[in-house]
This record gives structure tokens, sequence and C-alpha cells, in this order.
């Protein structure tokens, strides 16, 4: 992991990132992966190999998609879910059916990210655009090397010197 | 005819029939291996067309049949506008209830609404719009949706032939030889009849008779509250309003004397009017913008781009040679040349692209000329030419662009519809049909 800039002090990501980030493993099973997020409250965590290597990510949006009809979740699927009237029984009946399942089946693959060398305000920019937390990932290796989040910033911004 | 009497200033004087032959041959070829989008490979070939000195912009723009153009392109803006107020979920959502949520009634059912879609809007369209709502009652009923997509595959193509505007190749044919709505409605409207139940029959045999669900699921389905599906009541009645009122048009094309194009524009125009009155300008651009960029420009840049080919490839007098052979092999004879033209567009849109392939069959009929009867002679040969590549895209997945959506969608839902296994199953079905299409054009016309 490498914290030093790459344009003297100029801050980057490695400045503000959180370097011990919690994280979940794609042989996670799926409802493992849930009672986790749903403890801590996370709104989505990175997923790495044995190795560390940056995977992806599981968070709500794939616990929704989980439990929603795929007609409607899928690409160019319905427009509307108006008329649907499945009860919280019926998406918990959908969770269970795929709870034994590894989260290597729903985690999110395609996955902005930033490198420890991004700089600070292009960092914050992705983050804006992103509006969730970004993977820190060494380009040359893969590998996660920390997560930022709002809360990250927000502590270091309040923190630096007027 | 008139390829001959205008002279070509061809590039290093080269011979305008084999420039064209070869260009024509190359562009085929890329269009089937799918490695380059067609649009671009069009575009490219009808640039060399003209680069080439076959053809003049002068003379390339008169190969662009505009009708075909318009026609497609003011239906797709009535669909992305309709599509807005919820009417298609709606329909199938009803159709599902009538038949009280039983699985094989809601195939029927979804069967007959697609083919009934397919006529009126185009195939692409009509199962963009129907198979997620099958996939979203598939999945409450808890039972595959094979069956379901396959049926409707079928019907969208089957449905498509019935009318002028529900598939590309009955628009380009319509258009080229000036046959109306009518005229399509009347002379395949019978035989589009007869086929849906005798696709059904099969479907049923094989898997509909297995076709269970549980009380449980079926009253799942049973709940979905379809007025619920009406996103916006104001803009479903100018929707279907304005969809009336086009088809009227068409049916009335002769007496109005006005061309299928200008009646699907106007529609177009007609329902952007009336949808966009209550908005502010902002948000008229706004909605605009989102209504064309519904419109499928690729197909449309594809069309433009084949007509300036098969043009110059006509113009060089290649296509009224291969015609003269045809009818060679055929001895000339009518009911041959039909039966040949239905079982070769049937086979060959069952492997590849169907609109190339009429595109270039057009004027090779419209060559043949030597045929008895005149012009009123080649009706079965375009009877036969719309039955074989509209029905012939059936045979697999990759026959019509509409099977290819379903296969998507399929696929995004995490059931993988397998290129062999359908076509197992639906190219013996689909030589089933255009036999008995062939039997059709035989009593009725020859």
């Amino acid at each position: 992991m490498t914290t030093t800039h790459s344009k003297g002090t100029h801050p980057t990501a490695s400045t503000i990132m959180d370097k011990n980030p919690s994280v979940l493993h794609p042989t996670d099973k799926i409802s493992q992966a849930v009672e986790c997020i749903m403890k801590h409250r996370y709104r989505r965590l990175p997923v790495v190999d044995d190795d560390g290597c940056f995977m992806g990510v599981f968070g709500v949006t794939c616990l929704l998609r989980l439990v929603l009809p795929k007609a409607v979740i899928m690409d160019k699927g319905l427009e509307s879910a108006a008329y649907i009237r499945d009860s919280l029984s019926d998406l918990h009946r959908r969770l269970k059916e795929v709870e034994d399942e590894p989260i290597s089946l729903c985690m999110r693959e395609e996955m902005v990210r930033v490198s420890p060398d991004t700089p600070l305000i292009e960092t914050l920019l992705i983050l804006y655009k992103t509006g969730a937390s970004l993977p820190v990932v060494d380009p040359e290796t893969g590998k996660l090397v920390g997560v930022i989040s709002y809360f990250d910033v927000g502590e270091n911004i309040l923190a630096a010197e007027v | 005819m008139d390829h001959g009497s205008e002279v070509m200033h061809m590039v290093f004087g080269l011979d305008p029939q084999w420039y064209a032959g070869i260009l024509f041959a190359l562009t085929y070829l890329m269009i089937m291996s799918e490695r380059i989008n067609r649009a671009i490979v069009s575009m490219t070939a009808a640039g060399l067309m003209v680069l080439g000195g076959v053809l003049t912009q002068e003379t390339a723009l008169e190969g662009i049949d505009f009708n075909t153009i318009g026609l497609l392109t003011g239906m797709m803006i009535i669909v992305a506008i309709t599509r807005q107020s919820g009417i298609f979920q709606y329909l199938a959502i009803w159709s599902a209830k009538k038949v009280k949520a039983s699985p094989w009634g809601i195939l029927v059912m979804l069967s007959l609404v697609t083919a009934v879609l397919s006529a009126l809007l185009d195939n692409v369209t009509t199962v963009l719009l129907i198979a997620p709502v099958t996939l979203l009652i598939t999945d409450s009923l808890k039972v595959k949706p094979f069956p379901y997509l396959f049926a409707e595959i079928f019907a969208a193509n089957i449905g498509g032939t019935a009318t002028l505007i529900g598939d590309p190749p009955n628009i380009m044919i319509g258009s080229a030889v000036g046959l109306s709505f009518n005229d399509f409605l009347f002379n395949l409207g019978p035989i589009v009849a007869l086929l849906l139940p005798a696709m059904l029959l099969p479907v049923y045999l094989i898997w509909g008779r297995h076709l269970h669900a549980s009380s449980a699921a079926r009253q799942r389905v049973m709940d979905y509250n379809e007025a619920d599906a009406i996103t916006d009541k104001r803009l479903l009645w100018q929707s279907v309003l304005v969809l009336a009122l086009v088809i009227t048009g068409f049916i009335l094309a002769h007496d109005i004397r006005q061309q299928p194009a200008t009646i699907a524009m106007f529609g177009a125009a007609l329902l952007l009017l009336v949808s966009s009155l209550p908005r502010s300008p902002g948000e008229q651009s706004k909605n605009l913008e989102h209504i064309f960029s519904r419109v499928e420009w690729i197909t449309i840049f594809f069309f433009m781009g084949l007509f300036v080919i098969v043009y110059g490839v006509e113009k060089t007098g290649l296509l009224e040679m291969l015609a003269n052979r045809v009818l060679e092999m055929t001895g000339g004879d009518t009911a041959l040349t039909t039966v040949s033209i239905i079982w070769t567009s049937a086979i060959a849109s069952a492997l590849i692209d169907n609109i190339p392939f009429v595109a270039a069959m057009i004027p090779m009929i419209q060559n043949m000329t030597g045929l008895p009867g005149g012009a009123d002679g080649l009706m079965p040969l375009w009877w036969a030419l719309a039955l074989g590549s509209c029905l012939g895209g059936n045979g697999s997945l990759i026959g019509a662009s509409a099977n290819l959506i379903v296969a998507g969608f399929a696929e995004r839902a995490g059931h993988t519809l397998q290129f062999l296994r359908f076509m197992l199953i639906a190219f013996p079905l689909m030589l089933g049909s255009i036999a008995i299409s062939t039997v059709y054009i035989y009593l009725r016309y020859l």
C-alpha cells in the first residue's frame, strides 16, 4: 500500500481513505453478507479474493436486486411496477431461495474505482458522481488498499487547518 | 429499367458490374459475420458505391425508399410515446387475468396479444414490450418461461406477416410495389389467422399440457392490478386515438391518395403535438430528446445504406441478369418460380437477416418481366416473398431481430434460450408454416 503523493505534498485518494475497511469474500453466503450489512448499516462493502484483489461490491442495492422480480430490475425491463402486489413475505421468500448461494452470484463487478494516487479533487468529483463509497485499488496489483466514504471525506475536511 | 442508358464514371476504369457485384457480396458477408455493426457496414458500402462511380449522389438518393424510412420512423415515434402510457403492460396483465391466470391460458393470450400488436406495430417493439411482462408472470407462476417466449417469438413473426406495417420486409415490398395496407390484410390476413392456431397446437403438445401452477402462484398474478399499469391516462387516450387514426389512414390510404409514410409521420407529429401541449418549452425539448432517442437509428441508417447498395447493383444490370437466370431455371413457370421464392426466402431468412435479403429480392422480382400476366402476374411472387421472409425468421434465434431481443431478455432473467435447442423445435415448425403457406398460395393464386 502506498501513501506517497505523486505531486509533492498534494493530497490524493490515499490521504483520506480508510486503510482498514471491512470486506466480504466472493465465497461468503448471501445470508451472511446480508446480515453483515444490515447489522452495521453499511450501504455497501468491497468484495476481495484471498489475495486481497478487488472483485466488486455487495450492498443494499444487491439486496434489492435479489428480492425484486427480475423483470423489473433487468436492463430494458418493466418501466413501471405499480400493478405488482407482492407482499413483504413474497420478497423474503425470494431472498430465502438464494440465501445459501455465494455473493459472487449477485455482487456488482463493474465498479468505479480510484487509485491511491488519484488527486484529491478528482477523487471527490468521482465520489460526488458515484454517490457511494469508493474503493481505492492499486492499479498494478489490483489489490484493494482502502475505501473512501463521505464520512472519511467530511472528517478529513473538518480536521484540516483553515 | 433504365440501366445502361447512363454513363458510369468508374474509378480506375473498373467494370461497374464487377465492382458493384463484389461490393454487394462483401457487404452481405460483413453483415452476416456481425463483426461490425450492420449500419456502419451499409453506410460504408453505400459511400463506396458512390465514390466508385456506380452512382452519383443524386442517383444514390433516388435509390433510398423514403416511404419505407418515413413509415418506420413515424411508427417508432408513435410507439415511443404510446408506451409511456403503460397501455402495453395493461393489455398483457389484463389478458393474463382474463384466463384466471391459468398457465396455458396465459400462453395463448400472450401469444394472441403479441400477434395482434405485431400486426399493428413492428415486431421488435412488440416483444420489447411483452417479453418483460411475460417474465414477470412466469416468475410469479413459478413456471419455465421458455414455452412462453418461444410462442411469443412465433406469434410476433406470424402476426407481423399480416399487415403492411407488421414486419420490415412487408414495408419494403409494399412500398416498392405499391401494395396497400388492405392488400396485405386481405391477402395475408387469412393465412396468418390459420397459422397462429397451427403454431399453438405443437406448443401445447410439447409444453402446454405439462404446464401447472399452484393456486397460490396463480393468485399472485390475479392480485396484479392492471389499472395501475396506466401511468398517464391523458396520454393513453391521446395515443390510442392517434394510433386508431393512423391505422384508419393506412386502410383508407388509397382513397385519400396518401402514402403510408405521410400517414405515419403525420400521426407521429400529431401525437407529439398533443402530448407536448401541457408542457413548458423546456420540458418539451427534454421529452422530445427522450422520444427521439427511442427511434432505432441503427435500423434507419442500415436501411438507407442498404437501399443505395442495392440500387447501385440494380443500375449495373446485375440483378436483371440474375432474375433471368432464375427464370431460365424455372422455365418461366409462375408456379415453380413462386414456390422457389417462398422456400428460398424462408431458408435464407432463418439463417441471415431478412431485410438485406428482401432488399435484393425486390428488384430481382421486378425484373422477372418474362413471366406471363405482366405486373399482375408477379403478385403470387410478392406474397411468396412476404410469407417466406417474414415466417422464415422463426427458423432460428438469429432469424429475426425480435428473436434476438427475446433471447436477450431471457438471458438477463437467467433463462438462456439455447440456439440449438430453439432451432431443433423452431426450424421444423417454421418449415411446417411454409408448407401450409405454399398450399395457400397455390390454391389462391396459381
